[in-house]
């Protein structure tokens, strides 16, 4: 198993040729991605199915659920280093890793979905404070900066002792590993609050804007922050599970557990009492009976709304509460993906109550900007409907295999497990092959 | 300081489309695109109206009025807080406009304007005439754009062209900051409306309804503070709203009664080229 290093273990000593082929595959989709990303910029974004009412798509939702994502690893590996407390250590290293690939992914996909990319600098050359985008842009980077700095600071030691290059000259002394730990309190301290920040300003490019529906409420900032948590959580353990079976890294069964149950808390919190919390007021408000109140309440209006609440939020909080089911390995594998899954269509759903019905909706309506054919009058439209088209979902995937290939860089190159941690699980769920 | 805005009556409004129309030569917005549209309050469909026809001697419930809709040029305008870069900006004299070599076309001031006033150019923008007029800046794919209250031609001392081809004098376009101005009469005389009021974009576009103004003749395509004689009707009493439906309701031209004999037509001079 663990190969060499004292104090610690990288994850993938080498790829296999199993390794080879997941690499193989996730720069094929890259390159895909980047083709696909070539034609939307000679086409215009003519290419996707964004128009006039409907003008923000795929790569905005995939955004909100990617910083999302990005928030399990770097809280699960901070919060408690602030609190110095060793638990959950096994997943410190692999979770900053994971959360570093989710924004890298968040970042990046704000660029094919920009009409013209080549303007990007303008954030820097003529920002106005004033738009929530700023805010946006600065804390996603700071947010990128701060999840590099720390995977670094957790492993430069022990990359110094294997003597890898990525130790950028640090050597590994007893010293330096008590300075560090310091480092990395002080790291956790600012890691945290940035976190909350992040998620909060990202709810806020929504929640400020009074012209799209139910966007406009002051509880989204708490609801991004709870989606971070189920939806980051959710991808720290099935990325961990994953890696326990297919890689040398070795999860502790016991953490995991707790981990999950975690994990159940939260998505509590979040589908059941955040989404009370903002349903039942208008359901009241609009309805007289109360009949009418209760099914308000509880009937949601779109498919998106039951795959999110439903899918992504009953059933893995069903089997992450049964205590017969929930410390199997393999249910909170299932479980974390559902609610990983859930959040998404949570994004999505946000995304289309904002687009579907247009504030002043009078014939013809507005006109949607598609291409004109010169035949067909049907330019208007009088609500927003969207469907991506293969262009965002190929672009889309090849900026997700960008992040996956970080994290599969990773397990190679950055020491991901200290040595001291205990034994697998290894024989329930996860059968290694 | 000068702070321009738009009065429509809707009262005056006849659903012609020409301010549509014209806006879209005016500008050379693309094709597939309209800055201006004339909506239809009333039935499903554009140019029908809601209720019903009357019956066996009833009084029917017909019901239609045309809802001219650009760009609002909000005094709290969400487009210009929500551009991180500074593209869209309200000018000094009050219009909301884009400096299309700063808009990296992220589209968020779409989704922050309520009014769905503004479009984005998908793909390469196709012109009719290919070329355009040439009086005004041509904007590049991936871009977003819309309603500038003309501008280019405010600049020039020049009725946004909408205002000048209406046809029923139902668009007044002025000064809000100087209460000897049309629009800020009308917006005092009338009871306006603005869009989404509840919103609070405090927009600049007021909407008469309910009573009908006299619109304003257009007597050159000169703005009203351009004009040698302020305004060639209004000299004190006579654009009172009581006097203005008395001469309306009657009046079978549209209520230009203050217009004296030898008084220009409303069409405007042509005289300033061919390109308006």
């Amino acid at each position: 198993m663990a190969t060499n290093g004292e104090s610690s273990r990288v994850a993938v000593p080498s790829y296999s040729g199993k390794g080879k082929l997941w690499i193989g595959l996730l720069v094929a989709l890259m390159v895909a991605g980047l083709a696909a990303w070539g034609y939307q910029l000679t086409t215009g974004l003519i290419a996707t199915g964004m128009r006039n009412v409907f003008s923000w798509g795929l790569y905005i939702m995939m955004f909100v659920l990617f910083v999302g994502l990005s928030a399990g690893g770097l809280i699960i590996s901070s919060a408690p280093k602030f609190f110095h407390s060793h638990r959950y250590e096994g997943f410190a290293r692999l979770g900053v890793l994971v959360s570093l690939a989710c924004i890298i992914v968040a970042g990046l996909l704000i660029l094919p979905d920009i009409g013209r990319p080549g303007r990007i600098y303008q954030f820097f050359t003529s920002p106005d404070f004033r738009s929530p985008m700023v805010w946006d842009f600065g804390i996603v980077l700071l947010y990128g900066v701060l999840n590099l700095w720390y995977l670094w600071l957790l492993t430069r030691r022990d990359l110094a002792a294997r003597g890898s290059r990525l130790a950028l000259g640090v050597t590994d002394t007893e010293a330096g590993r008590e300075r560090d730990r310091t480092l990395m309190f002080w790291t956790a301290a600012l890691a945290l609050p940035t976190a909350v920040a992040l998620h909060s300003v990202t709810g806020w490019i929504f929640a400020t804007q009074i012209g799209r529906g139910d966007w406009f409420s002051p509880l989204v900032a708490p609801v991004f922050i709870a989606k971070a948590l189920v939806s980051g959580l959710g991808l720290l353990l099935v990325v961990s599970v994953l890696a326990d079976r297919f890689t040398n890294f070795e999860v502790d069964r016991e953490e995991l557990t707790s981990l999950g149950k975690i994990l159940g808390i939260f998505l509590a919190f979040h589908v059941v009492y955040l989404l009370a919390a903002e349903r039942l007021p208008h359901a009241w408000a609009d309805h007289f009976e109360f009949w009418a109140i209760t099914s308000s309440f509880l009937v949601g209006e779109s498919v998106y709304f039951w795959l999110w609440t439903v899918v992504g939020g009953a059933v893995p909080l069903a089997m992450l509460a049964i205590p017969s089911l929930r410390k199997r390995v393999s249910v909170i594998f299932t479980a974390s993906v559902l609610a990983v899954v859930g959040t998404m269509f949570e994004g999505i759903r946000l995304v289309f109550t904002g687009y579907e019905v247009a504030n002043i909706d009078a014939a013809p309506g507005i006109s949607l900007g598609g291409e004109y054919t010169g035949i067909t009058t049907d330019i208007w439209a009088t609500a927003g409907v969207y469907t991506p088209t293969l262009i965002e979902i190929a672009v889309t995937l090849g900026i997700i295999a960008f992040g996956a290939l970080i994290v599969t860089l990773g397990l190679k190159y950055v020491p991901i497990q200290r040595v001291d941690a205990q034994q697998s699980y290894a024989t329930d769920g996860g059968k290694q092959d | 300081m000068t702070n321009y805005g738009l009065v429509i009556d809707q009262e005056r409004c006849i659903g012609c489309q020409a301010c549509a129309v014209s806006c879209k030569q005016e500008n050379n917005v693309p094709m597939g695109q309209f800055w201006n549209r004339v909506l239809t309050e009333g039935g499903e469909k554009m140019d029908t109206p809601s209720g019903g026809y009357p019956e066996d001697g009833g009084s029917g419930s017909l019901d239609m009025q045309y809802q001219p809709t650009a760009c609002q040029h909000c005094e709290n305008a969400p487009c210009v807080k929500v551009c991180p870069v500074n593209a869209t900006y309200t000018r000094d004299d009050g219009i909301v406009e884009i400096d299309y070599d700063k808009c990296i076309g992220c589209r968020y001031c779409m989704a922050a304007c309520p009014y769905n006033a503004r479009v984005f150019n998908w793909d390469e923008p196709e012109h009719m005439p290919e070329a355009g007029t040439g009086d005004v800046e041509a904007r590049p794919q991936g871009v977003v754009e819309k309603c500038t209250f003309c501008s280019h031609r405010v600049e020039d001392g020049l009725d946004p062209a909408c205002v000048v081809n209406c046809p029923a004098d139902a668009r007044i376009f002025g000064d809000l900051d100087d209460e000897t101005s049309t629009v800020s009469k009308y917006i005092n005389e009338y009871e306006t409306d603005q869009l989404l009021e509840d919103r609070g974009t405090k927009p600049k576009t007021h909407y008469i309804s309910g009573e009908m103004s006299p619109g304003r003749p257009q007597t050159s395509d000169k703005l009203e503070s351009e004009l040698d004689d302020v305004s060639p009707w209004s000299d004190g009493t006579d654009d009172l709203p009581s006097e203005a439906a008395d001469t309306a309701d009657g009046g079978s031209g549209g209520g230009h009664h203050s217009i004296e004999g030898d008084e220009v037509p409303h069409v405007p001079s042509v005289k300033s080229g061919g390109d308006d």
